[in-house]
């Protein structure tokens, strides 16, 4: 029972990093192009199951489902040297092709419209596992297809496969160059309500800090998607990197989320990921030891969201919890004097209501890739200033509510037909609590939040008893 | 007519020898000469043996420098020898003896101008040949006819005029008067009590145990105290003698041992020596002791004070023999030669070359064991007595028990070191042969053999050659372990079986115990004796198939379900366990106590994984997207509160459970088995020796047993965590039941809400009753409601027990770790408590 994860990619920039995705799992397993085993990879030891099948001749397909309203991306893939990877039955283009034109509403309801279709696709692959452990979902927040039809499929999916885990790789628009999606805040804030309400785990992919550290850690002037893709795609595969070479602990996904995940709410989750190095860029090669990967990936310049936190707020800010993913040749005693190392110079600040410490996971290499250096490491970490990010998205989303700008644009879709724009109200009072829930996590006393009420209303309660309830 | 004839013979023999211009004095010498040895009888006492008495001519030659002569010897020799058939000598030998006899004569004669007693003697005892004398006053005379004595006795002066004489042969009178026994007879008796005989005056007297002169025979003083102390060596020859004997007489029945026949044999070689001299005296004893004014004459007779000097030297050796017969009567085999060895420790030059020839024999079979042990591993003592011990016990633990030093027999000369790496390498030959069923062994050993240069076979080692065995010892060690390590390895696969106990009997295959978990957890809940293990073989046999453990081929059939022994009320969780078939050889690391350790160990982080798989399991009913607790928040305040409450409540509890138990899990793994794992594999590496694998192997569990709190020291903290493990075992019950509830109340509540917004009349649906939680049903709204907040409440005062009970458990857990100073747990409490929160909340309370 391998514990299969099916991998949902949903619009141009989810089928883009997924596919990225799909490239690296290949590689690290010795599978070819076209699913086939290279002979070098015949030894065993890793664990293709989770992620791919074998067809009736042996070749590897993946565990994926691509789904685009236009046809663009998918097109290209299916004419990539990776054309015959994939199941093409699980390839799912719109008819008209026309895309969702950056609409959130129009995604939704096209996914609405063509849910039997897809759910047909997910329950087939469903059925093709023996004990689905989740879905893994690829999506933009800020276009029309990943944010809107992957918000149906996330509140599908919820329903349907309540048991089964849900993660999402969600990756947030550039805030700093002006995007090409005006109505990118509605967007956004209504794909939050979702990942907020309907995932399990969400894994923040912050284009702003993705492109920073091209810019700055890679030294790369103008960075592509491709590169920034690869960048996705390497953290994906990292963070994936215990389910496929199983080891002693975080052999599945729950067990890998759930220390993440402490309180339910709070499930979005950072990245960190050093060295980096971006395709057929030769890089300095560093020492690597456990020591220096641990306190790079504590160092905000290789976290990959952005923190809009200002200076004080950012001192309050606090690990809710953190997981380390080790691979390469590790020497365990290093892993003791490593976090002593960490916690003499406070490098770390946690949360103060619970216990908690950094959780560090080694986990083997593929001998398949070769890399430069000797160690390298992945962040999971739940980390309170990623409230600034849903901050900043309120911010803009209310900018925009002020001036009541392109909501039209919505107004034609059943959801908010007649003017009915309770969704919007309903998704920012989501959006607020959770923020709320963020700042108080940073406090000492999250155990008691939200019941400083309480008493009052027990002893109201008591006063009123008999009274009804009150409302 | 006839001697006139040989006599004229030999006049012309010697005329024609000698050259023409010697004068009339010299032929006549040689001619008179030449007569004497023609007269002479010689009765030479070694045997007759052509070939020894050429060898022993041309060694006589070659140690004079003379090697050329020696070689023209052997060349002349051989002719004469090849010679055969008509008119060839019959006699070789004789001609031999006599060319020897002769030269050794003319060489005495050269060397020593007077006649003195070596030379007398030396010929008296190779058997005799007159001296070719200067002058002609030689008086044979005297001798008496009916003895077939030649070495003559001269007498110098026959005065009789000698007042001397006179007085002298009084005084010889004086004391034939004293004395009842002449001292020719009390000579002869004393020779026969040196034999163990008594003589006829000379008795063995049992009450004081020696050989005595009886009191009613009338001797001097002195001569009584002499013939004691000479019969001292009659004594002592008893002594041995009897040893000996005894010891051949029990020899093939009783356990005398080869060391026992060899230490005979080389003691029966000592006394056929003594027996040689003692023959010879005796010949000498016939002689008559000459009167007392004879004194002058060196005649070759024997008397008392004359057998004392004789006896002085086999006294010593007989005393030696004597007290190695005493000290050697009990012993036997590496006692007997490390006995002898301690008496051969001393200063007397003597004394140590004659026992270094004693040992040389006796530990000659004592050696020829050793180099059959190191060389070819046969254990080749009947008579136990070597000092390996060897036992027949079962194939896997030949090593531990099959073979061991017996200290008794250890001779002090080997050292004890040397002793454990010989009994190691005939182990490790043995080892390989009946364990691992290897040949290569053979070839290591020649290689062994020829490095040191001695050869396989037999005999190559004696006494004294300590360093040679040690050598000997060594180079076969190296190189019979070194092939013994790669068999282990390369044949056997230690390293790779090790790395399969590890994944599966210490859980580092995850994925392999994630689906043993998930499909045997269920049964383990049972009753432990309604448990098949049948059943669970076959459960545990699909979780291989299923996981990534099914390309471990050869290491699968060897993995087993066990269940240890139950007593009443255990269940399935107490007992099971998983086992690994280590088979022959690897059975002599892995033996059954060590795989119950392994058992136990399996057993505690099996039970610790299922804490950790409820704790997951708590987490999945309460994961983000479970409950839409968007809706609660839409609900009346005081239901609200109290959801929130209960809620946070679990979730707090979970994450304190979840981090006590996921930084034990992560200490168990990095700390206990990655470490100690690191460790064994550098031993792993170093190991040089069957020992030291086995001692590595050792070293590894005992630390993972200890260090995972299984061992005697800590065994309150062990308690403390397995009630803190049944205490969480008993939160993922409650928390079950309190998300059950609130799915069932959302349920309920989504209803009555939906019913009320359709204004539907119709009766809430019936509800699955047999949930237990689903109580509150109907009653509207508000019941519902009051229903909800009871439920929550006793959930969360439920939450409350078991958190306060929990954190004085984890207390008393933690404020333990320091104390704990068999084994280092800076690493847990570290980890436990790595933001400080566990020692402030112990400050602030």
């Amino acid at each position: 029972m391998p514990r299969e994860i099916i991998t949902l990619q949903v619009g141009q920039c989810g089928n883009q990093i997924g596919m990225e995705f799909w490239k690296q799992l290949c590689l690290e397993h010795g599978i070819s192009k076209d699913g086939i085993l290279e002979d070098f990879a015949t030894q065993g030891g890793d664990r293709k199951d989770v992620f791919f099948y074998q067809a009736d001749d042996q070749h590897y397909i993946p565990r994926a489902l691509l789904m685009d309203l236009e046809p663009r991306v998918i097109n290209g893939i299916q004419n990539s040297e990776y054309r015959n990877l994939y199941n093409h039955e699980n390839i799912f283009v719109s008819d008209h092709g026309g895309g969702a034109g950056n609409n959130w509403a129009s995604g939704y309801h096209q996914g609405e419209q063509v849910q039997e279709e897809i759910m047909d696709m997910v329950d087939r692959e469903a059925d093709g596992s023996d004990s689905l452990e989740g879905f893994v979902l690829c999506h933009s927040i800020a276009g029309g297809t990943g944010s809107g039809m992957g918000s149906y499929l996330l509140e599908t999916l919820n329903d349907r496969y309540s048991k089964k885990l849900i993660q999402t790789y969600s990756v947030f628009p550039n805030q700093m160059e002006t995007s090409d999606v005006v109505v990118q805040p509605y967007n956004s804030l209504l794909t939050l309500k979702r990942l907020t309400l309907n995932a399990d785990c969400v894994v923040v992919l912050d284009n702003t800090a993705l492109n920073r550290i091209a810019v700055e850690r890679l030294h790369l002037s103008n960075p592509t998607f491709a590169q920034t893709n690869s960048l996705v795609s390497t953290v994906m595969s990292a963070s994936t990197t215990t389910l496929r070479y199983p080891g002693y602990m975080n052999n599945d996904l729950v067990g890998l989320l759930a220390s993440l995940i402490p309180t339910p709410r709070c499930h979005f989750l950072m990245t960190g990921y050093t060295p980096l190095t971006v395709e057929r860029q030769a890089n300095v090669i560093r020492k690597t030891t456990v020591l220096d990967v641990m306190r790079r990936l504590l160092q905000s310049k290789n976290i990959m969201v952005s923190s809009y936190a200002r200076t004080k707020e950012a001192s309050q800010a606090k690990y809710i919890s953190i997981l380390n993913i080790i691979q390469g040749e590790v020497d365990p005693t290093q892993v003791h004097e490593s976090l002593q190392r960490i916690r003499e110079r406070k490098l770390v600040n946690f949360i103060e209501w619970g216990p908690a410490s950094i959780q560090v996971a080694l986990s083997r290499k593929s001998p398949y890739v070769q890399t430069s250096h000797r160690v390298s490491g992945l962040m999971l970490a739940s980390h309170t200033s990623i409230r600034h990010l849903f901050s900043k998205c309120l911010n803009q989303y209310e900018k925009f509510r002020k001036k009541q700008a392109f909501l039209d644009n919505y107004r034609k879709f059943p959801m908010f037909a007649d003017n009915d724009l309770s969704e919007f109200d309903e998704s920012q009072e989501v959006i607020e609590s959770l923020v709320d829930e963020y700042k108080a996590c940073e406090s000492p006393d999250y155990i008691k939040w939200g019941m400083e009420d309480r008493d009052r209303a027990l002893t109201g309660e008591g006063n009123v008893s008999g009274t009804g309830i009150p409302n | 007519m006839e001697d006139q004839r040989v006599l004229d013979l030999v006049k012309q023999l010697v005329l024609r020898l000698l050259s023409p211009n010697r004068n009339d004095l010299d032929i006549d010498k040689a001619l008179k000469y030449a007569i004497r040895i023609l007269g002479s009888r010689m009765t030479p006492s070694i045997s007759i043996d052509e070939a020894a008495m050429a060898e022993s001519i041309k060694r006589h030659l070659v140690n004079q420098g003379k090697s050329s002569d020696a070689l023209t010897f052997a060349d002349l020799y051989t002719k004469f020898s090849s010679k055969s058939g008509p008119g060839s000598i019959h006699n070789k030998w004789a001609v031999l003896y006599l060319l020897k006899v002769i030269s050794e004569d003319r060489r005495k004669e050269k060397r020593s101008d007077s006649r003195v007693p070596s030379a007398f003697l030396s010929s008296t005892i190779s058997g005799g040949l007159p001296v070719l004398f200067e002058d002609d006053r030689s008086t044979r005379n005297q001798k008496p006819p009916d003895k077939g004595w030649s070495g003559g006795v001269l007498l110098v002066s026959k005065d009789p005029d000698n007042l001397r004489d006179i007085a002298f042969r009084e005084f010889a009178d004086l004391l034939k008067e004293e004395s009842d026994v002449s001292e020719s007879a009390l000579v002869r008796d004393v020779l026969y009590a040196c034999q163990g005989i008594n003589g006829k005056y000379v008795k063995l007297d049992k009450s004081i145990d020696a050989y005595v002169l009886p009191d009613s025979i009338k001797v001097p003083r002195a001569t009584r105290i002499m013939v004691r102390k000479l019969c001292e060596l009659g004594w002592l020859f008893r002594k041995v003698k009897g040893y000996i004997s005894e010891s051949m007489d029990r020899f093939p029945s009783e356990d005398v041992g080869t060391v026992g026949q060899a230490f005979c044999a080389a003691l029966q070689d000592e006394l056929a020596e003594y027996y040689k001299l003692l023959a010879v005296l005796e010949a000498q004893s016939m002689n008559p002791i000459p009167m007392v004014s004879e004194t002058a004459s060196t005649g070759n007779y024997l008397s008392l004070r004359r057998l004392s000097v004789w006896f002085a030297e086999p006294m010593v050796k007989m005393r030696l023999m004597a007290v190695l017969v005493d000290s050697c009567r009990v012993l036997r085999g590496g006692a007997m030669a490390g006995a002898i060895h301690m008496h051969a420790q001393h200063g007397d030059p003597l004394v140590q070359d004659f026992m270094r020839r004693l040992l040389r024999r006796v530990c000659s079979p004592l050696f020829e064991m050793v180099r059959s042990w190191v060389l070819e591993g046969e254990l080749d003592d009947i008579f136990a007595e070597f000092f390996v011990l060897g036992q027949t016990v079962k194939a896997e633990s030949l090593w531990q028990e099959g073979y061991r030093l017996h200290a008794g027999m250890l001779p002090s000369f080997i050292s004890q070191s040397l002793a454990q790496r010989i009994l190691r390498t005939g182990k490790s030959i043995n080892f390989l042969r009946v364990c691992c069923e290897d040949q290569g062994w053979a070839d290591a050993a020649t290689e062994a053999a020829a490095v040191v240069g001695t050869t396989t076979r037999r005999g190559g080692l004696g006494y004294g050659e300590t360093d040679a065995l040690e050598s000997l010892v060594v180079e076969a060690a190296k190189r019979i372990d070194k092939h013994l390590m790669e068999v282990m390895f390369k044949r056997y696969k230690f390293k790779e079986h090790c790395l399969a106990i590890k994944r599966y009997l210490l859980l580092g295959q995850g994925d392999f115990v994630q689906y043993l978990m998930d499909i045997v957890g269920p049964e383990l809940s049972e009753p432990a004796n309604t448990i098949s293990s049948f059943k669970l073989a076959g459960l545990l046999e699909s979780a291989i198939r299923a996981s990534n453990a099914q390309y471990d081929h050869d290491k699968l059939d060897r993995l087993r379900v066990k269940m240890m022994p139950h007593g009443t009320g255990d269940r399935g969780w107490d007992v099971f366990s998983l086992e690994y078939d280590a088979r022959v050889p690897l059975n002599t690391v892995f033996t059954e106590s060590v795989m119950a350790r392994y058992l136990r160990i399996f057993n505690f982080l099996w039970k610790f994984r299922r804490v950790e798989h409820a704790l997951i399991g708590a987490w999945k009913t309460m994961k983000p997207n479970c409950i839409s607790s968007h809706f609660f928040l839409k609900q009346e305040g005081s239901v609200k509160l109290q959801f929130t409450s209960a809620l946070r409540r679990c979730q707090a509890l979970w994450d304190e459970m979840n981090h006590f138990v996921t930084n034990l899990q992560y200490y168990i793994m990095f700390e206990v088995l990655e470490v100690s794992w690191s460790n064994f594999s550098n031993e792993m590496e170093a190991a040089k020796d069957l020992d030291d694998l086995l001692a590595a192997h050792e070293k590894y569990l005992r630390s993972i047993v200890e260090k995972s709190l299984l061992g005697e020291c800590s065994q309150t903290l062990s308690k403390t965590l397995f009630v803190l493990f049944d205490l969480i075992l008993r939160f993922r019950c409650h928390a079950d039941r309190l998300y059950e509830g609130i799915h069932e109340l959302q349920a309920r509540t989504m209803d009555s809400s939906l019913s009320s917004r359709t204004r539907s009349k119709s009766k809430p649906k019936s509800i699955n009753e047999s949930s237990g939680y689903g109580t509150w049903v109907g009653g509207g709204r508000k019941a519902l409601t009051q229903r909800a907040e009871e439920f929550l409440r006793n959930m969360r005062e439920d939450l409350e027990t078991i958190a306060k009970e929990y954190s004085s458990l984890l207390e008393g857990f933690i404020a333990q770790l320091p104390v704990q100073q068999h084994v280092d747990l800076k690493f847990l409490l570290f980890r436990l408590d790595f933001t400080e929160f566990y020692s402030r909340q112990c400050l602030s309370t």
